[in-house]
């Protein structure tokens, strides 16, 4: 028995291409410590799925969004 | 040892993310911008779009906030080593990042219809997955 997939929530927006700089699009893609959610949990397709790690690496180096969150000190 | 041809590059369109120190003037980053901006010998209009101050997701240096500013511009990629090596000696700037502007590429977007079909079909395949 299979789970029906999840449909892609970025396709679903209609967004053809993940921008870095949209950090609160990026933000719903990124568990609370801030590393990238895994597609099987997000349902995002393979393709997009390239585009967010891209835009979250080029995201985390431009400090608008963390490498590490929920961090002390 | 065969000899490369050294061939003309074609301009590329490239978009630009700066982080000024937000402690710095409007006037002056502007100014900045300007100065980084002659190096370039750009072919056509360059865009700003200006951020404004922001806080930092992290602490980068003594730094907390910063001022966003980014551009878009079409230039030959040769002048690109001297445009950062300007920015990486300027104080000022706290960080930059220099990217092809993607958005131009790839296929023109899917229309409903294509979305649709589209959809139908990896539904079929789902069972390969995993």
């Amino acid at each position: 028995m299979r789970r029906q997939r999840k449909p892609c929530p970025i396709t679903e927006a209609g967004i053809r291409y993940v921008d870095y700089k949209d950090d609160r699009l990026l933000a719903r893609f990124i568990t609370d410590y801030g590393k990238i959610l895994p597609s099987r949990l997000s349902g995002v397709d393979a393709r997009h799925q390239r585009q967010l790690s891209k835009a979250v690496k080029k995201a985390r180096y431009l400090a608008l969004l963390p490498y590490v969150k929920g961090q002390t000190g | 040892m065969a000899k490369l041809k050294i061939r003309r590059q074609p301009a590329r369109r490239y978009e630009a993310v700066y982080i000024f120190d937000s402690a710095l003037e409007d006037v002056t980053i502007a100014e900045k911008l300007e100065k980084f901006h002659a190096l370039l010998g750009a072919t056509d209009e360059i865009t700003i779009e200006h951020w404004g101050r922001r806080a930092l997701a992290y602490k980068i240096g003594r730094h907390e906030n910063g001022y966003y500013a980014i551009a878009h511009f079409t230039i030959e990629p040769k002048v690109l080593p001297e445009f950062e090596r300007a920015m990486k000696l300027d104080g000022a700037v706290i960080r930059y990042l220099i990217t092809l502007y993607e958005h131009e590429l790839g296929a023109p977007a899917l229309s409903d219809e294509e979305l649709e079909a589209r959809r139908r079909v990896t539904d079929d395949d789902d069972d390969d997955e995993e």
